[in-house]
């Protein structure tokens, strides 16, 4: 469970930097906001939930698209640097106005659709809450999808191109600024899935963004542009997490994924499935 | 002459200006809380409400004929934050009387800015800290609810009272020194009360997943469980535990949420234990909450507000009793000899002396969902602690 919301958060982390070699940190605050926007289309559709999840998914798309036009595109050419703070400006941007809307107050977004987290008894007698559940295939899902777009897809094929040579790519015909847009909206709508599951689960509020955070170094261990080093990296991330929870102490799980990353830093920087020239580049 | 008649203008426009609310003019309070970040929810409401209640004593002429300006400051929970605050509020603002309404990480640094400035520090819907309890510091007050090891000593009684078998206790605190300082306490406390204790988890805040934590308390077979920390790991470890298919009791600190969230779980094995009346009760001071919250448009549930509310019934007490003109020391001597009737929002009146900036006697209830009626049912009334 906690290794399949790493995977989804961190997937949007790398979606992002494979693209346009840019670190989203507020990615975290993107994914909350999909979350609270289940809040708006729960109101629309109480009652059909899958509806209201798919309508608040679609608008976490187009608010990863808007963010690029209307702000990332302007750090075209700048330094990386200047870009990262952009995003850690959004971030706090982006805190404020989710407080002025929706206040500081915990929202429950499953009471408001009116549907049950019930629990689920697996094989062997174990249990899973039944948005938890749907998590893990989400995530089993979103992976599988973006794999094969990647590697088939017309445009998952650009964003392959605009991320290895942007200027090769551009040369070729490929519209940068429409891939990185579809970058920042996939990136922006795996993220939201995480929050609006996470909210469908056990509730929403301010401590979120946080949790978003917490999904970065795994994508780092994995290596930051890789899709599967994600995966894996959350895997390694969370067993350790939980295996020191269940074993020495739990305080230990707070600094657990950053104690895996500069283990991870210290061997291997670029990560387990990075690639040594990107990390360079940073 | 033409100069002579500008600069005479301008002296009687400068005159006729008007002159910005001085400090002298107004009793200027300060506070600075966590109204956003990650344990706003649990503060927030608490200052809208003292907003709301400041403005209606403003709206009915003030206090002994002078208006209260209150000021708000954020500090998202971040000691660094409430420190500039506090600097602010004491060096900028002139203010008379400073309120905390955050985690217990901010205290060090406000603490001791009031302390430098020799300003009272009321701390109003954040902790109370043993500083106000006998012998009190000076110039710290207190009118939260929630208090450290009186809070166990009256959540133990109470399970003890319950309970129809051996009790094995599974406890939860979130990973900050108040609660992980009240959790170690209750669990010598319940040692020394015939229960045991089997399993303590110390939940950091960010926690994405709770069921590791969950599973820990389950495997040790804890048939009662008690989390006294924010609101979201108290629930959010019950939560786990419930999916997890534990059916044991669960006691928790009735916090601003607690009500709604009762409501929200129906689960009748579920206590919170507070020392705040529940809305469900319908007493007037609670439909005058409901009435001014609506009025004044706030986004928080008027069921949040009595925290925020009794603080405002204390502060217009107090600089009632401060007259006229005001400084911070006498606020802290009128409030140092102090009694607030509550109206029934707490199970009797808050009263500090000159060593006790807490209340002579701490008051509990205990509620719960009854299932059988469908409602939030008062599983025990009033009983209280004296505060020595």
């Amino acid at each position: 469970m906690l290794a399949s919301i790493y995977a989804l958060i961190a997937c949007g982390y790398v979606l992002v930097y494979r693209v346009s070699r840019v670190l989203n940190l507020a990615h975290g605050e993107l994914m909350m906001l999909g979350a609270y926007m289940l809040m708006l289309t729960a109101t629309q559709f109480s009652g059909y939930w899958p509806v209201a999840i798919a309508a608040a998914a679609g608008l976490s798309l187009l608010t990863g698209v808007l963010v690029y036009l209307f702000l990332m595109r302007k750090m075209t050419g700048e330094m990386v640097l200047a870009a990262v703070l952009t995003t850690v400006a959004l971030g706090i941007l982006l805190r404020g106005v989710m407080v002025l809307v929706w206040s500081a107050q915990q929202q429950y977004p499953a009471q408001a659709l009116h549907v049950t987290n019930s629990s689920i008894v697996l094989p062997g007698g174990a249990r899973i809450s039944f948005f938890s559940m749907l998590l893990v295939l989400t995530t089993a899902l979103i992976y599988g999808a973006l794999l094969a777009f990647l590697r088939f897809g017309r445009w998952g094929i650009r964003m392959r191109a605009a991320g290895q040579s942007p200027l090769l790519a551009a040369q070729r015909g490929i519209n940068l600024h429409a891939v990185y847009a579809l970058a920042w909206g996939l990136s922006t709508l795996t993220g939201a899935l995480a929050g609006i599951l996470i909210a469908l689960d056990s509730g929403l509020d301010q401590t979120m963004a946080t949790i978003g955070l917490k999904a970065f170094p795994a994508a780092l261990v994995g290596g930051l542009d890789s899709l599967a080093g994600a995966l894996v990296g959350s895997l390694v991330v969370a067993a350790a997490e939980v295996l020191l929870i269940h074993y020495v102490d739990p305080l230990l799980s707070e600094v657990v994924p950053f104690l895996v990353l500069i283990a991870m830093l210290v061997v291997r920087p670029w990560g387990l499935f990075g690639t040594r020239e990107e990390l360079d580049r940073v | 002459m033409r100069r002579r008649a500008l600069g005479a203008a301008l002296v009687a426009f400068a005159l006729a200006l008007p002159v910005p609310a001085a400090a002298q003019d107004v009793y200027t309070i300060g506070l600075t809380g966590a109204l956003t970040g990650p344990p706003a929810s649990t503060y927030a409401p608490a200052v809208d409400a003292l907003r709301i209640y400041v403005d209606r004593v403003n709206a009915a002429g003030g206090v002994n004929g002078k208006k209260i300006n209150l000021i708000l400051q954020d500090d998202s929970a971040q000691p660094g934050k409430a420190a500039a605050n506090a600097k602010k509020l004491i060096a900028q603002d002139n203010v008379l009387l400073m309120l905390n309404a955050s985690l217990s990480s901010t205290y060090a640094p406000v603490t001791a800015e009031a302390r430098q400035a020799n300003v009272p520090l009321l701390f109003a819907s954040s902790v109370c800290p043993p500083t106000v309890y006998p012998p009190a510091d000076p110039l710290q007050f207190c009118t939260t609810a929630f208090a450290a090891s009186y809070d166990s000593r009256a959540t133990l009684a109470f399970i003890k009272e319950t309970a129809k078998e051996p009790v094995k206790l599974g406890f939860s605190a979130m990973a900050i020194p108040i609660s992980r300082g009240e959790i170690d306490f209750a669990e010598e406390q319940s040692k020394g009360m015939g229960m045991t204790p089997v399993a303590k988890e110390i939940i950091p805040p960010p926690t994405p997943d709770y069921t590791p934590f969950a599973t820990k308390i389950k495997d040790a077979e804890a048939n009662w469980g008690y989390s006294w920390a924010p609101w979201v790991t108290q629930v959010r470890t019950l939560e786990s535990l419930r999916r997890l298919d534990w059916k044991g009791n669960f006691v928790a600190w009735a916090h601003l949420e607690a009500e709604g969230e009762l409501a929200r779980l129906k689960d009748g094995q579920f206590y919170v234990v507070g020392a705040n009346a529940l809305f469900q009760d319908n007493l007037p001071i609670h439909a005058e909450i409901r009435e001014a919250a609506k009025k004044a448009g706030s986004q928080y549930p008027a069921e949040q507000m009595a925290e925020g509310w009794i603080a405002g019934m204390v502060i217009e007490a107090a600089l009632k009793a401060t007259g006229w003109p005001a400084t911070p020391q006498k606020v802290a001597d009128a409030m140092s000899n102090l009694k607030v009737d509550t109206r029934g929002l707490r199970g009797g009146p808050i009263e500090w002396t000159k060593d006790n900036h807490f209340r002579t006697r701490q008051y509990y209830r205990v509620y719960r969902w009854d299932t059988g009626k469908g409602a939030i049912a008062r599983e025990k009334d009033w009983y209280a602690f004296d505060v020595k």
